[in-house]
């Protein structure tokens, strides 16, 4: 197997190590959300973000063209990076607001910052290209595929730091605000009626998803990341019935996609990121056969 | 004189109606212990109407107090229980009857502390006086409609608010458990003594388990004893269908006018009624903002 090939085998064996060190806090993170986007229907909302990520690069290559990013390492990466985190949790805001007012219906509300975000970022590449240009600056070096599309092999230790990291943060707030979360998953009518302010409430819920899913797609691909979302949740409600349990198998279920898919991908060269989808699919249609819950 | 709910010539006109109101100069008042119910069609302002009084819209012109103080300061300090009608919830949520009971209170908790005794004791209790000590350990989206109304009903008691509103109660519940909700709430007003505000289009609802009535289509029709629902209040509220209610009225031993007649507690009656009757500010209503942290 060449699995164990790869284990056996010093300078093979720590890239993969990387990788699931980078992928392990990355999917318990997903796992844990995912519970969060099934059951309040956060799926699109996560497609929206992922996709404004684009937006956040246009940005990110006209502030780099204009020279008020650094141009050089360490720091042109982490730069390039944190403007598209912000552009992200913007548009998390941005939809959260907006399907909190009813000022428009929430699946609009998603595709007006998913299209204009994707028109927006590949407009201001191609101008900060020419802008670049003629600053006789270096410009975008990464093409905006290497950092939406990363790849999980290959992951290093900066990506490793910044997956834990991230994960605690998310895990962390998630934990802090767990029961106002709950109820406002739950109900958020009646939390409002209740006193809870629930607007703080969804634009963290919104704001936690929009970090998670920029660093998912960072390390793992935007298919990746929404699949994250989705699938492990929608797992573990098919399998069990109580909070904890769901959370449990839900974070199973994500873990159990990254080392399978990894080995999946190792086994037959196919690439990391869709192996380990194909892996949370598979998991999931299990899951839909099993007749009965857990409790 | 305070009641525990006051609402003095309000009136509302949403956004995008050409200046259509919704509410037009509605007064009435509800005494502490009393039981109202808010009758009219759909579309008459009566959700309009319950959401200025939980303070979940504006107030754009009038006055609008509950126990004396402002509905958003009376929502922010634990004195009004809501009941919310049921599609407005993510039933697919993994959480127990007694969990969901238990968000009444629990949210107001600050992150780092775990349900004090006395908390859990009084869930406990509220589970007993709401009925659901059978089903209190069953997943939440597996209860029928009955079942879940008492465990909303008790998320909205287990605070122990003074005012207790309730949005639609009877929506999707079954006649035998309709007939077992009016007693179940007779029962918890009885132990309980706590303000109940009911808005409904069902008449049974309202004659089974109201002290006084306001008929609200747009204005206020009528404020009175449920005796006072005559043929022409209902004509008027309703526009329809008047043979059919009076025959359900009349199916419930109710007094009711022929056709023409006025009602002793008809249109007139309105805020003099709370006047002539009130105690003033009972002890239900004595005004105390909740423990909790602020998390």
């Amino acid at each position: 197997m060449k699995t164990l090939e790869i284990l056996q085998t010093p300078e093979l064996r720590a890239i993969y190590l990387d990788a699931l060190l980078a992928g392990l806090p990355v999917t318990i993170m997903g796992g844990v959300l995912s519970v969060l986007a099934v059951v309040k229907r956060l799926g699109f909302a996560g497609q929206g973000i992922s996709h404004s990520a684009f937006g956040g690069v246009g940005i990110a290559a006209m502030l780099l063209a204009v020279g008020l990013l650094p141009e050089s390492e360490p720091w042109a990466a982490p730069a390039q990076f944190a403007v598209i985190v912000l552009f992200c949790l913007a548009a998390s805001w941005g939809i959260g607001l907006l399907s909190h007012r009813r000022t428009l219906p929430v699946d609009t509300a998603i595709g007006v910052f998913l299209a204009g975000s994707m028109a927006g970022g590949a407009i201001l590449v191609q101008v900060a290209r020419e802008v670049a240009n003629e600053r006789g600056r270096v410009g975008l070096v990464q093409s905006w595929e290497s950092i939406l599309f990363g790849a999980i092999v290959g992951a290093g230790t900066a990506d490793v730091a910044l997956a834990w990291i991230v994960a605690a943060m998310v895990l962390g707030a998630l934990w802090w605000h767990r029961r106002r979360l709950l109820f406002w998953a739950f109900d958020e009518e009646s939390a409002r009626a209740f006193g809870m302010p629930a607007v703080p409430v969804r634009l963290l819920a919104m704001s936690v998803l929009a970090v998670a899913i920029v660093t998912a797609m960072k390390l793992m691909g935007v298919i990746l990341a929404t699949a994250l979302l989705a699938l492990p949740g929608a797992t573990a409600l098919r399998v069990a019935s109580r909070m904890t349990t769901v959370l449990l198998a839900s974070t199973l279920a994500a873990v159990t996609g990254l080392i399978g898919g990894l080995v999946l991908s190792v086994e037959t060269d196919w690439p990391a990121g869709p192996s380990i989808v194909v892996v949370l699919a598979a998991t999931f249609a299990l899951a839909c056969a099993v007749p009965r819950r857990l409790t | 004189m305070t009641f525990a709910v006051d609402i003095r010539g309000v009136w509302h006109t949403f956004a995008g109606t050409h200046g259509t109101p919704t509410l037009e100069d509605v007064s009435l008042s509800v005494r502490a212990g009393e039981r109202l119910g808010i009758l009219g069609p759909n579309g008459g302002g009566k959700s309009t109407l319950l959401r200025l009084v939980l303070g979940l819209l504006p107030l754009q012109r009038g006055e609008i107090t509950v126990c004396g103080v402002s509905p958003s300061k009376a929502r922010r300090d634990g004195l009004i229980g809501y009941v919310p009608q049921r599609p407005e919830m993510e039933m697919a949520m993994p959480l127990t009857a007694r969990e969901v009971l238990a968000q009444g209170v629990t949210w107001r908790l600050a992150p780092w502390r775990r349900v004090p005794a006395t908390l859990a004791a009084q869930v406990e209790r509220t589970i007993d006086l709401v009925g659901a000590r059978d089903f209190a350990d069953k997943p939440v989206g597996s209860l029928s409609g009955g079942q879940v109304q008492r465990v909303l009903i008790g998320r909205a008691l287990v605070g122990q608010p003074r005012i207790l509103v309730l949005d639609e109660p009877m929506v999707g519940v079954d006649a035998a458990g309709q007939r077992q909700f009016a007693s179940l709430l007779a029962e918890i007003h009885r132990t309980t003594g706590v303000t109940m505000l009911t808005v409904t289009h069902d008449l049974r609802a309202i004659v089974a388990g109201s002290d006084q009535v306001a008929c609200l289509a747009r204005r206020l029709h009528s404020h009175g004893s449920p005796k006072g629902l005559t043929p022409a209040v209902l004509a008027e509220l309703f526009s329809h269908d008047v043979a059919g209610l009076m025959g359900e009225l009349a199916g419930m031993h109710v007094h009711a006018h022929g056709p023409g007649e006025t009602c002793p507690d008809g249109p007139s009656h309105r805020r003099e009624h709370g006047q002539e009757h009130g105690q003033g500010h009972g002890p239900g209503c004595s005004h105390a903002p909740r423990e909790g942290g602020g998390a």
